[in-house]
């Protein structure tokens, strides 16, 4: 009674005060807080003990000082960026095509686009073998044709696993742009025609900036998850070209090296938060760069 | 290139003699099996501020596009200042649009806004700020050059559109419903200041409303349309006084509408069977035709003795509207028909509600239009 008294008294900016609308994020922050940030917390904390329990940062140097896990590091990157960026250019368009849609149309592209999350990643890598393998239709046809001699090898190349991924994470970028587009006033592309504006300059400095919270937030959904993909990789492109999340398993799964294991775990966490902080960054600065 | 295409308007004579500055000829426009725009003509002449007054879906937001080229013409042709600009894409006619709902980008701040037709059209960056600043000192936005533009109020938007609209020099401004969107004394505000800045600048101007008290209050023509077609084409006081039909008098401003058969008819003179009664006026329809009988509020007495020469009909009040600076006297509706007078405050007002009062009002104020063929 007293306390609420003295805090009534007290000048409004020394009051804690809590919107309540805030509290209903509260059961999923909880949830989040025990079975997300605590177990990456313990992860990461282990990635900085040794055998002993001691702290210790040779998991690192035993990391780095292997240039193949260098290589696994930069292909693992190099394949995440890339998928992103296919993405990105497949689904800019897309999201103005469904924006513009109307009734059936729009409705068979939203079907089109999210109904093949439904089916399974492995199924999914399953099929492409059946497509992409030397005996498989793409390369029957390739023969056929006669633009190669004979089969070339379709699966198990970087190139399958990136075109692979991106058919999967497609949806993460169509979506996020689609929902900014479809908010874009189309009056606001009218104004700057009539203020003199022509088709390029209209589209690069009304309608791109005003897609790149869009832009910004598929990016960091699809580059999230094709960094940290582990069933794709393994299913396309196996041991040939091992990817982070392959290291990991393997480091837990084979070596029992936990240490080894929570080490790859962080570095890998690292480079997708650098990334997608850092994409974030860059496009803001780049929308900050107006007309 | 901007001042190019400005010079031979400059060197056209202001006033009387010169061709339509603005002209729109023989113009259509259909979407599907739906014609919007008709064969319209019209024109403005250099420095007029016009408005087109209709009803939603009458065509004139159609025409303000057709004009500004964000919508093509299917048939026509559109001359500014001499210039054809029928086949010019929207980024190249030179006419500024100030749209509805103001279209101020929201990822520019105020003068990024203003700048931006500039920096479409080139102009040199070292005259760019200049040049905003005046144009935000125009419109009274100095204070607000650095504000985000959705941090603004409606008026301050609407200043914003204005400014961003003439800072390139457009040959003509285009405006479409820019006061729809403020509260009521703030529309009165902007009206004044808008119009008064329009004629400081010698601008040319064509505004899109579908409210006739704003249309008459800020232009020196109206173009009423209906149906994808000009109705009239006038100064306010002809509008108001001479409708040209039936359309005109119902649209703009208020007035009493009797539906009647034409029961007599003389040398220049008929009589006319309403619901109310008889009336006599002065009029050239043949006995047995279908009238409508039109009169402006203001010129009819109620309650007075009728001198000679004017038309009388008598009718029961339904009620009596004090608005301030005038009073409102309804007879009770009969089907569509209505009667209304208008009474200024110094006039005595003789008559109560559920009353049965006369309607007077001089013989030649009586306006008179065929009778729509539909029944």
């Amino acid at each position: 009674m007293s306390a609420a008294t003295e805090a009534a008294q007290a000048p409004p900016e020394m009051r804690w005060r809590v919107d309540p609308f805030v509290l209903l994020a509260a059961p999923g922050l909880l949830y989040l807080a025990i079975l997300f940030a605590l177990p990456l917390a313990l992860l990461l904390l282990q990635s900085f003990r040794d055998a002993d329990g001691h702290f210790s940062i040779a998991g690192y140097i035993e990391f780095f000082s292997d240039p193949i896990n260098l290589a696994v590091t930069w292909r693992t990157f190099r394949v995440a960026a890339l998928s992103t960026l296919l993405c990105l250019v497949l689904a800019y368009p897309t999201a103005f095509a469904l924006a513009r849609a109307r009734g059936f149309v729009q409705s068979f592209i939203l079907v089109a686009m999210i109904l093949p999350l439904s089916v399974g990643v492995i199924v999914k890598a399953f099929s492409w073998s059946i497509v992409l393998r030397s005996d498989g239709i793409v390369n029957s046809a390739l023969v056929f044709l006669g633009i190669v001699d004979q089969p070339i090898r379709l699966l198990f190349t970087e190139t399958a696993l990136i075109v692979g991924s991106a058919n999967v994470f497609l949806p993460f970028m169509v979506l996020p742009i689609y929902a900014v587009v479809r908010q874009i006033d189309p009056s606001l592309s009218a104004a700057a025609a009539t203020l003199g504006a022509g088709p390029f300059f209209r589209f690069f400095r009304v309608i791109v900036p005003l897609t790149l919270p869009g832009v910004i937030a598929g990016v960091a959904f699809v580059f999230s998850l094709a960094i940290s993909m582990y069933v794709i990789p393994s299913l396309i492109v196996g041991e040939r070209h091992a990817t982070l999340s392959m290291l990991i398993a393997r480091s837990y799964l084979f070596f029992r090296d936990a240490q080894l294991g929570s080490t790859i775990s962080a570095i890998l966490l690292l480079i997708a938060i650098a990334v997608v902080l850092g994409s974030s960054l860059l496009l803001r600065r780049f929308e900050g760069t107006r007309v | 290139m901007l001042h190019t295409t400005k010079v031979p308007v400059a060197d056209m004579a202001a006033g009387t003699g010169d061709p339509a500055y603005l002209s729109v000829e023989k113009v259509s426009k259909a979407y599907g099996a739906t014609r919007v725009v008709e064969t319209l003509d019209f024109a403005v002449e250099r420095g007029e501020l016009v408005s087109l007054l209709g009803p939603s879906g009458c065509g004139k937001t159609t025409l303000l596009r057709l004009i500004s080229g964000l919508i093509g013409a299917d048939a026509g042709r559109i001359v500014v200042g001499g210039r054809d600009i029928t086949k010019l894409p929207a980024h190249k006619r030179n006419v500024s649009v100030v749209f509805q709902n103001y279209a101020l980008f929201p990822h520019l701040n105020v003068s990024e806004n203003v700048a931006f037709g500039l920096k479409a059209r080139g102009i040199a960056p070292s005259e760019i700020p200049s040049a905003v600043e005046n144009a935000l000192a125009l419109v009274r936005m100095s204070d607000f050059a650095g504000r985000p533009v959705g941090a603004l109020s409606g008026g301050q938007q609407q200043r914003v559109a204005v400014a961003r609209a003439l800072v390139v020099e457009p040959d003509l401004l285009l405006l479409d419903e820019p006061f729809s969107a403020l509260d009521r004394k703030l529309r009165e505000t902007m009206q004044v200041e808008l119009k008064s800045l329009l004629k400081t600048k010698g601008m040319t101007a064509v505004f899109v409303t579908h409210d006739q008290e704003e249309a008459l209050s800020v232009s020196n023509r109206v173009a009423v349309m209906n149906g994808g077609r000009i109705e009239q084409y006038a100064d306010p006081v002809t509008l108001y006084t001479r409708p040209a039909s039936a359309f005109v008098l119902d649209f703009v401003g208020l007035s009493t509408h009797l539906a009647g058969t034409v029961t007599a008819a003389g040398e220049g003179w008929i009589t006319v069977d309403t619901s109310y009664g008889e009336l006599t006026c002065p009029g050239h329809f043949t006995k047995g035709a279908k009238v409508l009988v039109g009169v402006r509020p203001e010129r009819i007495s109620v309650g007075a003795t009728p001198a000679d020469g004017m038309t009388v009909l008598s009718a029961p009040v339904a009620d009596v509207m004090h608005l301030g600076s005038k009073t409102h006297v309804y007879a009770v509706p009969t089907g569509d028909d209505r009667l209304v007078a208008e009474l200024s405050a110094s006039d005595e007002i003789r008559v109560a509600a559920g009353t049965t009062a006369t309607f007077s009002w001089p013989a030649e104020a009586t306006l008179l239009y065929p009778a729509e063929a539909t029944p």
